[in-house]
């Protein structure tokens, strides 16, 4: 596709922009954590760093378990998103292919769960937790993230088994194959960046999760990282330097998660099939 | 990969914490100390009492400020709560009416035959035929400010609030505020009005019938005042929280703050000359040189329903306050935490810490500031239960912000304060 | 095709029996709730029957809020929109760096809203922030401004950061849609000597169309919905301007500890976005984009 020459300009100045936007206030915040504490808090602030420090780091790492955040987070999102699949594919399948009675009006239902104000839940989820002995478990946590992920979940897989083409799908069930064969044989392999695209959504519904951790977890051997996070901002101080570092703490694990897999969930999300 | 997968989930599985001592009784003390350096202090503490008492096992779980209100009672009622929690005034009556507390009045009477507790530290807790916890630090805002820069200015320090607005407006200059003052809906702004009606004859918002007296002609005065100093403060001082106040403070883009401490961001952050940071009582309305100030009694609040976990409360309550080891807690942030004791306020234990004696003048007139301290809500020797929610509304800031952000009359302001504490008392 | 109830139910159930425990038994939980008169959370109350209702529905703040609920949504709904579109726009171009620009716009969005709040706390600030001396530096401001200082610019900031967690995350749902509409078709297009705009009027729209119908539908539940970012940096204020319902519903419930005063707006919040939520899918039935 050719283009004209305003319109490459039209293009670069909107990628400029967008770079900006997003990548911005990132690079303040990791150059920002490298600062020294008068640097960071200076009347005039620099763009790039003018002294080096790995204090904050340091102080991070050796008071807080960040390490013990780190693996709380990822297994919660893992078993969150694992647990989501397990739940929305064959869900996903049923209301784009089997016919029953009702099935658009359950499938309306199931979208309308977005309609909930997810803080009305969060009392009575406590009780009916604490009665079953969940509360301060990563189990409560899994629970929590799959709900909240897997109706978005069931309408995105509904719509990638909707791109395969009817003939292939036919083609199976002429050989013979029981529904249940053609979902695991053909169905899933033909969607598989579809349903890692629709992994990595619930993974990181579950990773960036925050009010019903904060309330359900009580011990600290069992928070998730934006709660170990929140509890360095502190109350009466702000140690702006330990923050910025908390923050590229934080950061850093998704993004070599997505330096892997981000392509994945590009090329699943606008392909969904395999064509 | 599946096997992978089951291990993870048999993992997250694993719901029941490991029993250390199979005969030790577990106790645990929740805290909103949440810094790091907080959080090992009170760690070393407990493994010294853990050590030296093998029949108890305490262990700490800090929380937040923010999630604290709903997360205790859920807690509590799901039967999940501490078996401590360190906490203010304003939040024991939250618990006591969902029927968390006891009394724990001989407990305290026998400490306080020991150690001589403050008495106004007690009385924040004292109503309805009891004492509701044991107080074990207090905090007091004062004003922080450099010696050079009001020197520098000509200034001497402000003992009235005309004085206070003039020192604001000297020091308001390019590039830096006279006077931080946060105006924001939120726990810091309660007590930085508070602190300003106190010094304006303002103390008390309950008559001692019970009927609130927020309204009256004081109150409007500390309000209108306050407004008039907000123009020497930051623009974004109506989203402030303690910590913004403490970074402008040691950036030197505010001249000065009121503030409980500033000494380890002034150290540690700033320019950390001892000789140079000021620190003086909040001017009274006339100058009158009668200084009040807010003043905050955290205590310990004893949440077990068991015998035994109450007892090894106790026992890790008694050792706290021990002279020895109650310095070495009150400085687990240096000059923020004032002995609530009288041996404790002597103690070595206290006084040898080096950041403590580098700022030594700063820390002694803290405590002297704090012998008139006053909490809105506390200060009759009744205690009304609508304060906790006065309290968690942030009635006092969100006055405020009626004035400095509505731009509404100081007077209209406060009456619908009054309504406003008067719906929440329903 | 051959019906298979069973086999169908087999597939459906579980997930349906999983959302019904974790939100609609919930629901219904606050809806009992809303009958009686419990304040903390913990101790037990009467029942008074519509009562609440009929208080909330008099209360003057619950109707701010849900003004400014409105508002929020429609805000967030343009921004938002506007924002991704641009973007999916961009990223369906072919250019070097494509794959990396559309892998690492989505950054935004897989950071936890509490590193979102901080950062953006920290830039916006007086002291130490980046934004101030910037727009300085530009010569858009003559002096720092508090953004959070007034109700409307918290309201518009907060507008803006919320924005810019979700633009990213929409705009590849909107680039999978754009993605989907065949080649062919332009250059059908360009033969026929049609300008770029026209392309743009004639083709991508009506196509992108229903993508950003069910966009816009589960973007306003979610938008509504939005509570940590909010919470988390202004608490509702200033001066109360940016309390939306979710904000007033866990200050009623946490801060006055009025349990069934929150139970029942969070209820009539529902009931608001049901009704919603059920007349815009509805209307996309009827539109017929959904198979």
């Amino acid at each position: 596709m050719s283009r004209g020459r305003s319109w490459n300009l039209v293009l670069i100045a909107g990628l400029l922009f967008f770079a900006a936007l997003v990548g911005l206030p990132f690079w303040w915040v990791i150059s920002g954590s490298f600062k020294i504490p008068q640097e960071i808090i200076a009347r005039i602030p620099t763009l790039f760093p003018q002294s080096f420090t790995l204090e904050h780091y340091q102080k991070l790492l050796s008071s807080s378990d960040y390490g013990t955040y780190l693996v709380n987070s990822l297994v919660v999102s893992s078993l969150s998103a694992f647990i989501t699949l397990l739940l929305a594919i064959p869900a996903g399948y049923a209301f784009f292919r089997l016919e029953f009675k009702g099935r658009e009006t359950y499938y309306r239902i199931i979208l309308l769960a977005y309609a909930f104000p997810s803080i009305v839940v969060l009392i009575p989820l406590f009780g009916m937790f604490a009665k079953a002995g969940l509360v301060d478990t990563r189990l409560a946590l899994i629970i929590v993230n799959v709900a909240f992920a897997l109706p978005f979940a069931i309408w995105m897989l509904r719509s990638f088994f909707a791109s395969i083409p009817k003939e292939i799908e036919e083609a199976a069930r002429l050989d013979g194959g029981p529904p249940l064969t053609v979902l695991w044989r053909i169905m899933i392999p033909l969607t598989a960046p579809g349903i890692a695209a629709v992994a990595i959504f619930a993974f990181v519904t579950s990773w960036t999760e925050y009010v019903f951790a904060s309330v359900m977890i009580l011990s600290d051997a069992r928070r998730t990282i934006p709660v170990g996070f929140s509890g360095i901002i502190g109350q009466y101080q702000v140690d702006w330097g330990l923050l910025l570092a908390g923050a590229s703490l934080a950061i850093l694990p998704v993004v070599i998660v997505f330096a892997f897999i981000g392509r994945w969930f590009v090329t699943g999300l606008t392909e969904g099939a395999v064509k | 990969m599946k096997i992978a997968l089951r291990t993870l989930l048999a993992t997250a599985m694993l719901t029941v914490p490991a029993t250390a001592f199979a005969d030790a009784v577990e106790i645990t003390l929740w805290h909103m100390e949440q810094p790091p350096h907080r959080v090992d202090r009170i760690q070393m503490l407990i493994d010294e009492f853990n050590a030296a008492n093998p029949d108890i096992v305490v262990s700490q779980e800090p929380q937040n400020w923010g999630e604290i209100y709903a997360k205790a009672p859920a807690a509590l009622a799901a039967g999940t709560g501490p078996d401590m929690l360190f906490a203010i005034p304003d939040f024991a009556p939250i618990l006591k009416e969902m029927g968390a507390l006891t009394s724990v009045e001989d407990f305290v009477a026998e400490l306080d035959a020991e150690h001589d507790f403050v008495d106004s530290t007690i009385e924040a807790y004292s109503y309805d035929d009891g004492v509701w916890a044991v107080p074990l630090y207090n905090m007091t805002l004062n004003l922080w400010y450099r010696k050079s820069v009001l020197e520098e200015a000509g200034l001497d320090v402000p003992t009235s609030w005309d004085e206070w607005r003039a020192a604001a407006e000297a020091l308001t200059t390019d590039g830096r505020f006279g006077m931080g003052l946060p105006a924001n809906r939120q726990l810091y702004t309660d007590q930085t009005i508070y602190s300003v009606m106190v010094n304006g004859g303002a103390s008390e918002i309950y008559s001692e019938d019970g009927s609130l007296r927020f309204d009256n002609e004081d109150t409007v005065a500390a309000y209108d005042f306050y407004n008039s100093m907000m123009e020497f403060s930051p623009p974004d001082a109506t989203s402030w929280t303690w910590g913004e106040a403490e970074a402008c403070f040691a950036s030197a883009s505010c001249g000065m703050i009121m503030q409980f401490t500033v000494i380890s961001t002034y150290e540690n952050q700033a320019e950390g000359d001892a000789s140079d940071l000021g620190v003086a009582a909040i001017p009274t309305r006339d100058g009158s040189g009668d200084n009040a100030t807010i003043a905050y009694a955290n205590a310990v609040l004893l949440l077990s329903q068991e015998e035994a976990e109450r007892e090894a409360s106790q026992e890790f309550i008694r050792f706290l306050l021990q002279p020895e080891n109650y310095g070495r807690f009150l400085n687990m942030e240096p000059g923020l935490f004032m002995p609530v004791t009288a041996d404790g306020a002597t103690a070595d234990s206290f006084w040898s810490d080096p950041v403590v004696q580098e700022y030594r003048d700063q820390i002694e007139t803290v405590i002297e500031n704090g012998q008139n301290g006053k909490l809105f809500g506390f200060t009759s020797g009744r205690v009304f239960p609508a304060i906790a929610s006065i309290s968690a509304q942030n009635v006092l800031a969100e006055t405020l912000q009626s004035v400095v952000v509505s731009d509404m009359d100081p007077a209209d302001a406060v009456e619908a304060g009054q309504a406003r504490m008067e719906d929440l008392s329903r | 095709m051959a019906r298979k109830p069973i086999l169908a139910f087999a597939f459906v159930a579980p997930a349906l029996l999983f959302l019904a425990a974790t939100l609609a038994w919930p629901l219904v939980s606050a809806f009992v709730l809303s009958l009686q008169n419990v304040r903390g959370i913990g101790t037990s109350g009467q029942w008074v029957g519509l009562e609440n209702y009929r208080f909330i529905l008099t209360y003057a703040a619950f109707w701010e809020s849900a003004g400014l609920s409105l508002i929020w949504v429609l805000a967030n709904a343009v921004v938002q929109t506007l924002l991704a579109l641009a973007a999916a726009l961009i990223l369906h171009q072919k250019f070097p760096g494509v794959r990396i620009a559309r892998t690492w716009i989505i950054l935004t969005w897989i950071v936890p809203t509490v590193v979102v709040v901080m950062i953006w706390r920290w830039l916006f600030s007086t002291s130490g922030g980046m934004i101030n001396p910037l727009l300085i530096q530009l010569g858009i401001l003559d002096r720092p401004v508090g953004f959070f200082a007034t109700p409307e610019s918290a309201f518009a900031t907060l507008v803006f950061i919320n924005s810019w967690r979700w633009f990213p995350f929409i705009a590849l749902m909107m680039l999978a849609g754009l993605s989907r509409i065949p080649t062919e078709l332009y250059e059908a297009a360009r033969i026929d000597g049609a300008s770029a705009f026209k392309r743009f009027t004639r083709i991508t729209w009506p196509l992108l169309a229903p993508t950003l119908t069910v966009l816009l539908i589960i973007g306003t539940l979610l938008s509504f919905n939005v509570f940590d970012i909010i919470w988390l940096m202004t608490q509702g204020g200033p001066a109360g301007g940016t309390r939306t319902l979710p904000i007033l519903i866990y200050e009623t419930a946490f801060r006055s500890y009025r349990m069934s005063e929150a139970a029942t707006i969070a209820v009539l919040a529902t009931v608001l976005l049901m009704a919603f939520a059920v007349l815009a899918t509805r209307s996309l039935a009827r539109s017929g984009d959904e198979r």
